[in-house]
């Protein structure tokens, strides 16, 4: 294990994180079990003072989760430096079979994370708990995913040693390679773009329309989620491309380093929170039948929406500022 | 629960109290009045059981939901006033609607116009350790007033008044009530039990409910 101050901080973060999330899940199995909101029953009251609380500090630690993925990745970019072969975050992360899991782990955790987060809102803003057992059902479900995260985590900061020779995003992800990465960043440019500018428009548009006309919350919802996609394989396939300014290197994480601004942190901070609360403004729209949630139900979705909708926009500017200001172009560079 | 310092304040109630009127809890000291009334007013939440007011259940609310209804729905007069010294009378009965952001003129002009109707708009600006005790206990009612609650809840009111200030503070429930104000009173004094204006009695000893009859 290599010692180093970040990577304790994020040890010590995660096991407190899956400590609290295993006792809020515990109390989260209860209250699926005996919630009975017209009984005033002790255990009833107990549970609703105790729900009260631990959504309190649920809100903080898994606040905290989400910051922790972008931890995770300075951290690993950070350490590339006492790893042989490593160039970034990418080759970091190659040095044991625990890092790209748990990255991916991270990921998935912040989308469902974020999904929790926005429930909660909701159902804070009623006075009946309307939301009580979804939120905790979703719970549930997350708990064992932060534990495994955090067991993943553990074993790649554990298992890292300064002596493993890795590999660089060189060889990682470029087009030469043979594998499904490689197939990914090789996507043709021209169709990735379409895509990417096309979803984008679809995406705006129909989150204008929802915000405006209260209707086709789950149609933005959908477009939200499909465009965290394509615009994941457009940082992948061609985004990136112009941010490093060569035409064959894809890395998704150089982008995360010093030499080009740190430009990699905003990008994914507003794809990933701007997706996460076009989806979250989309699904809310089952709630609306909630008679406690009737009047404040579209003031949320209008907030998540127009959230979204503004990062959604700051995302497009960082990519379209890269493609109009660099000195590469792609001209006769066919894809 | 089943602590061996455990110690039930109220068991068993069962109560409906009706609005616009004026209900006493008569009991003697450790009987549960003050309990019932903090409850009633969401001062303190019971270990089991539910309150309604209206049809809306206030007992298993969020803080935030609680704050909002101390302050709208409620106005406690308490038995030691608890009037701030140091400040002027006029700016104790503003206080309890200062988070409500209303601005300062419109608030300073309802406060006294409420200080009108208790008589003493002249002692507006005296600090309250300058009042005497009448003219605290009417600041303390126009505080309890300030955020026009439906329901005035008074603790004892009248255990530190002379017979004079107590019916004094009779009438002004009276005329509390006749604006349509719900009044709840704990009290053991007859002069509030005994008060022609009162609704309904209800006796409490031992935590319980002894009876209820209009008197």
């Amino acid at each position: 294990m290599i010692i180093h101050p970040s990577i304790i901080a994020l040890f010590v973060s995660s096991l407190l994180v899956s400590f609290i999330v295993l006792y809020a899940a515990f109390y989260g199995l209860h209250i699926l079990r005996k919630w009975d909101i017209q009984s005033g029953s002790e255990l009833q009251l107990s549970l609703e003072r105790k729900t009260y609380l631990i959504s309190t500090f649920l809100n903080y630690i898994l606040g905290f989760q989400l910051i922790s993925l972008f931890l995770y990745l300075f951290v690993a970019d950070h350490l590339h430096t006492f790893l042989v072969g490593a160039m970034c975050a990418a080759g970091s992360l190659y040095a044991n079979d625990y890092g790209y899991p748990t990255l991916i782990l991270k990921l998935i955790n912040f989308l469902f994370v974020g999904v929790w987060l926005i429930l909660n809102y909701t159902d804070n803003r009623a006075d009946d708990y309307p939301l009580i057992k979804k939120k905790n059902l979703l719970l549930l479900i997350i708990a064992p995913l932060i534990v495994i995260e955090t067991f993943s985590q553990g074993n790649y900061f554990l298992q890292l040693k300064p002596n493993i020779i890795t590999s660089c995003c060189g060889s990682l992800f470029s087009n030469g390679n043979q594998s499904i990465r490689a197939d990914i960043f090789a996507l043709p440019i021209n169709a990735m773009k379409t895509s990417f500018f096309l979803t984008m428009a679809l995406t705006g548009i129909s989150g204008l329309y929802f915000y405006f006309k209260g209707r086709g919350g789950y149609i933005f919802s959908g477009l939200s989620a499909i465009t965290l996609v394509v615009s994941i394989l457009s940082i992948f396939s061609f985004i990136s491309l112009y941010i490093y300014e060569m035409p064959t290197h894809h890395c998704p994480f150089c982008v995360l380093q010093k030499e080009y601004g740190y430009i990699g942190f905003p990008l994914y901070l507003t794809l990933l929170v701007g997706a996460i609360s076009g989806m979250g403004a989309g699904l809310t729209s089952s709630f609306k039948n909630i008679k406690s949630l009737a009047d404040i139900l579209p003031y949320i979705q209008k907030k998540l929406t127009f959230l979204s909708l503004a990062l959604f926009t700051a995302f497009l500017i960082i990519v379209l500022y890269k493609m109009a200001f660099t000195n590469f172009t792609m001209e006769g560079y066919s894809m | 629960m089943g602590k061996t310092n455990e110690y039930k304040a109220l068991n068993g109630i069962n109560l409906n109290i009706h609005l616009n009127e004026v209900t006493v809890f008569r009991g003697p000291s450790g009987s549960g009045k003050t309990t019932l009334l903090s409850i009633i007013g969401c001062m303190a939440r019971p270990t089991s059981g539910r309150i309604k007011f209206g049809e809306r259940e206030i007992s298993s609310l969020p803080e935030r939901f609680l704050t909002e209804i101390r302050q709208k729905t409620f106005g406690f007069i308490f038995q030691q006033l608890n009037l701030i010294k140091g400040i002027t009378a006029l700016e104790n009965v503003m206080l309890p609607s200062y988070p409500s952001g209303e601005c300062y003129s419109s608030l300073k002009k309802r406060t006294m116009g409420l200080l009108d109707i208790f008589s003493i708009p002249d002692r507006a600006e005296a600090k309250v350790e300058w009042l005497s005790g009448g003219e605290a206990q009417r600041v303390a009612i126009a505080r309890a007033m300030i955020n026009n609650p439906a329901v005035i809840i008074a603790d004892e009111p009248t255990a530190h008044l002379d017979s004079k200030l107590s019916k004094e503070f009779m009438g002004i429930m009276d005329l509390l009530k006749s604006e349509g104000k719900t009044v709840l009173i704990a009290s053991h004094d007859p002069l509030i039990y005994e008060s022609a204006i009162v609704d309904r009695i209800i006796d409490m000893r031992d935590g319980r409910i002894d009876g209820a009859m209009l008197s």
